[in-house]
């Protein structure tokens, strides 16, 4: 499997150890009855060999769907989520949105030695000479998310205190939900134990997708249809999830199939662009950013949440913190180390009594440690920021490699400092353009509206027999 | 000087092949006796003490927990604990009270099949699994029976069939079906562990599946076997000439010729005497040959046993006390004891 | 132990009527075995047996061998050593296809999983050709 998907995904594989050609059983499933049973038989020997069929194609849905692995879907990924698709689709005349991520960003920043702005600024002047409609900062579809986030841990949390013992409670601690190498695993190995705990809320990728596909569609005045989105994101098992069958919809039952993320590109395909254009980035002029749905504000500068995972532990707390307990927390958060700097937590105490307890665990260990205790009944934790990567989503498995004699350690420490760097802290409630969503479109947080659009389901997938058969 | 290899009891017990057999530490010294575990396709783990008349009895089963074989068994140093590897994708530590065996913990993680499992020499903080899903953990054990992840190691391209920590520093070696030995180390903000050198094909490795590894008590020499019919012996070039350096172990020697089948296991006596069982039915026992000082360290066919078991050889121990035991275990679903006895002349 | 005579004739025997587990027809009548398969050598106790696998990408290759390796532990006593491998240059993954079938760690570990075990028995006993 390759190296570049998340350490956790590459765990949760099954067995790739015969070659993607043959270890592949999706091909096999259609294609398994090579000797039609009532052809004649001759005598032994008198058989003639069988002869193979056209090669089945493969989507990555069907990766995604078969259970065995995840193998082949390298290959299968180059082809749909490549950047010879997106520039295709751009020839082909399609409206392209591209939404960028802040991590993709600071990234491009620590490469060129130039600011997370001025990166968000000439990638916009790039993807606009190429052809691209409109440019997107998916650090505002967070926002979004971190809203409903906020809402559904506040319904869990307020179920939790009471007395009543509902079978159909939702249980603490809520798990994150936009690490989709976590979810991957949760779905393909933990199984449907662990899926109750994982918070119902899209990641900001598929946010900014259902946004686009729904809202933004019809304020360009262009049919869903027609739109071809691009997410450029820090991590590869981010391809998977816009492949995910919950992120496409129909609007009626007999019409066409809409894709909420049509592509993912990397933060490395996109330098891979830049060359490929024979771009001097670093001279390449300055384009002001899309405000239709850009986390910048009046004077230009950017804002967002703390964190560079996404702030999902650090806003509701200071959220529930503020609106439930009453408390405001002033100050950065006090995260305490737990067993490596990939584990950490918080708590709020009342009355000497621990009243919000919430971690950030990342990596596949620490993943482990807490599915362990969660299993084991002795999780106390409200809340858990899992994301499959250590460090983090600065350190996905998309984003530029170190350069040479530089550690992957002192690559994280820049890239923190950059992500941060004249973003302005705010808190998503006051997003004007997110305010705009609810007031015009989906009234307010964990409505019908915002369910049916920013919300979505888990299932466990079960091993397929034939992969066993396969892959022993 | 001739030695013979002296079958002291077989022990039935088992019902389907026998896979690995550990010598509880501290037991055939001194006047404690000793005591040897088994594991056993049959799902089962069995715990055999030397009585008073001289032989070995069964004295418990351990069942029930595993659904699958168990692969392989390790006692913790103090000999308060064995810890079980098992097909079923756990590992189960068992404590011992009295002659009364407790599952306190089974540790899940590895996505399928656990084949080896060992516990670090100093003082049994650490524990290490592997298994078909490739990767090797590191788990760290705290009080109340409680183990947490410290590490998930994925350098392996293939399934790590045995991890083995070095006697005398925290160093963990894993071998695999990749045809390697891979060395790994703590970081040096401890945050987490890396691997410092493979050993392989390009620097006088194995070239198949390498199935065991051992080391000689000062753990400054390692020996590994493999399904390529060899028995190789490496040395810690790093602390010998005590140097650091990032490629501490080099190969010393190659011994082929002597098994004819995939060798399974091999293990190192206290006294310096390699012994290695293989699929050919046989145990061979080497020591270090003094008689060429120039070319550098050597070793030599102490003698062969053939026909050990009625079939493979699947796991050698020495035992560390008084009298040179050594334990065999096989496909024939039985454990051996065996005594190395000097011939009078 | 019974004493069981070693010879070709007597390994084709066991061995012909193994059903493929795609197709509804045994080994022998889709040319995977035949006599010239099967390598013996009475005096040491060794059985080699090289198939050949209907198409270079055959899926099911290593199913085959399981197969195989299975009736052979059945019919002959556990001291014949028993190699398996598919004829060179018959499978695309030759190498890796043979190294899997000759680890009787994984071959063992394959035969505790139920629905590799079922299929395995439905090729070797199933009389539905």
């Amino acid at each position: 499997m390759s190296q570049k998907f998340s350490a956790t995904l590459r765990i949760g594989d099954l067995n790739d150890y015969i070659a993607p050609s043959q270890g592949c059983v999706v091909s096999l499933n259609s294609n398994s009855n090579r000797i039609d049973k009532s052809q004649n038989v001759g005598k032994a020997g008198a058989l003639s060999k069988p002869v193979q069929k056209e090669p089945v194609k493969i989507s990555l849905k069907d990766c995604l769907a078969c259970s065995g692995c995840i193998t082949s879907a390298e290959t299968v990924m180059l082809e749909k989520q490549s950047l010879d698709e997106f520039l295709s689709n751009l020839e082909k005349g399609k409206t392209v949105i591209v939404s960028l991520s802040p991590q993709s960003r600071a990234s491009l920043a620590i490469h060129y030695e130039l600011s997370s702005l001025q990166v968000f600024r000439k990638l916009t002047t790039l993807f606009k000479t190429l052809g691209v409609k409109a440019i997107f900062d998916t650090s505002c579809s967070r926002d979004l998310t971190l809203i409903e986030s906020c809402n559904e841990f506040m319904v869990r949390y307020k179920e939790s205190q009471c007395a009543s013992s509902g079978e159909s409670k939702p249980p603490l601690p809520m798990i994150s939900s936009s690490c989709p190498g976590w979810i991957c695993y949760a779905e393909k190995t933990l199984g449907s134990y662990i899926l109750p705990y994982i918070s119902s809320v899209k990641s900001p990728q598929q946010t900014i997708g259902a946004v686009v596909k729904n809202y933004i569609c019809q304020k360009l005045s262009v049919r869903p249809v027609d739109i071809y989105h691009v997410t450029v994101m820090p991590c590869y098992d981010k391809k998977l999830e816009a492949a995910r069958e919950d992120f496409v919809f129909q609007v009626d039952t007999d019409s066409e199939k809409i894709t909420e993320v049509d592509s993912v590109l990397t933060t490395g395909e996109v330098l891979d662009l830049i060359q490929l254009k024979a771009v001097d980035f670093q001279s390449l002029e300055e384009s002001p950013l899309d405000k239709l749905f850009a986390n910048i504000d009046e004077e230009g500068h950017l804002y967002g949440v703390h964190g560079s995972s996404g702030g999902y532990a650090e806003t509701i707390y200071r959220h529930v913190a503020k609106v439930l307990l009453g408390q405001e927390v002033k100050g950065p958060l006090a995260f305490k180390t737990i067993r490596n700097s990939d584990f950490q937590e918080v708590s709020l105490e009342v009355n000497d009594k621990s009243v919000l307890k919430f971690a950030l665990c990342y990596g596949f260990r620490n993943l482990q440690n807490v599915v362990r205790k969660l299993k084991m009944g002795k999780c106390d934790y409200h809340f858990l920021e899992i994301m499959a990567c250590p460090s983090g989503c600065l350190n996905g498995g998309g984003q530029i490699k170190p350069q040479s004699g530089q550690s992957g350690k002192e690559l994280i420490q820049l890239l923190e400092t950059a992500y941060v760097e004249n973003v302005v802290v705010s808190d998503p409630f006051n997003n004007p353009i997110i305010k705009g969503l609810y007031s015009e479109w989906l009234e307010q947080p964990g409505s019908e509206k915002a369910k049916r659009y920013l919300h979505t389901k888990y299932h466990p997938v079960v091993k397929s027999i034939t992969s066993q058969l396969q892959n022993w | 000087m001739d030695f013979e290899l002296r079958e002291i009891q077989r022990l039935d017990g088992h019902t389907d092949r026998v896979w690995c057999v550990a010598w509880k530490p501290d037991t055939g010294i001194n006047g404690v006796p000793a005591v040897l575990a088994s594991c056993s396709g049959d799902k089962t783990v069995r715990i055999w003490e030397h009585n008073s008349i001289g032989s070995f009895q069964c004295q418990a089963v351990l069942e029930e927990i595993h659904t699958r074989t168990v692969r392989s068994c390790a006692w913790s140093p103090s000999g308060k604990y064995l810890a079980t590897a098992s097909f079923d994708a756990t590992t189960a530590i068992w404590e011992n009270v009295g002659v009364d065996f407790e599952c306190v913990s089974t540790l899940e993680g590895h996505d399928n099949e656990v084949k080896s499992v060992s516990w670090n020499a100093s003082l049994g903080t650490l524990l290490a699994t592997s298994g078909r899903d490739k990767s090797v953990w590191i788990w760290e054990v705290l009080p109340g029976n409680e183990f947490d992840c410290v590490s998930v190691l994925q350098g392996h391209t293939q399934d790590v069939k045995m991890v083995q920590w070095n006697p005398s520093m925290d160093t963990l070696f894993s071998c695999s079906y990749d045809n390697t030995i891979k060395v790994w180390v703590e970081d040096d903000d401890s945050d987490d562990w890396h691997c410092i050198q493979t050993l392989c094909e390009s620097n006088n490795g194995h070239t198949s599946t390498v199935w065991s590894l051992a080391f000689d008590a000062s753990g400054d020499k390692m020996v590994s076997c493999s399904d390529d019919l060899t028995v190789k012996i490496w040395t810690d070039v790093g602390r010998v000439q005590g140097s650091h350096n990032n490629a501490p172990w080099k190969h010393v020697c190659t011994l082929s010729g002597y098994h004819d089948r995939t060798i399974f296991s091999v293990h190192w006596s206290r006294e310096g005497i390699i012994a290695s069982g293989a699929a050919d039915d046989a145990i061979c026992l080497f020591v270090e040959n003094n008689d060429n000082e120039v070319d550098g360290p050597s070793f030599k066919l102490l003698l062969k046993k053939e026909k050990a078991h009625e079939i493979d050889v699947n796991s050698v121990q020495w035992n560390s006390g008084d009298k040179r035991l050594l334990a065999s275990a096989s496909d024939d679903g039985t454990v051996k004891i065996w005594e190395l006895v000097r011939l009078s002349e | 132990m019974i004493d069981v005579i070693l010879d070709l004739k007597v390994v084709i025997h066991f061995v012909r009527d193994i059903r493929d587990p795609e197709h509804p027809y045994s080994l022998e009548q889709l040319s995977v075995l035949s006599e010239e398969s099967i390598t013996v050598d009475e005096k040491l106790g060794r059985i080699l047996i090289t198939f050949t696998p209907t198409i270079q990408h055959c899926s099911m290759a290593t199913v085959i061998g399981l197969c195989l390796r299975e009736k052979l532990k059945n019919c002959f006593p556990p001291h014949f050593k028993v190699d398996i491998k598919v004829a060179p240059g018959s499978h695309a993954d030759e190498e890796s296809v043979n190294k899997q079938l000759n680890d009787k760690e994984r071959v063992a570990a394959a035969m505790e999983n139920p629905n590799l075990r079922q299929l395995v028995d439905e090729c070797l006993y199933s009389s539905e050709l």
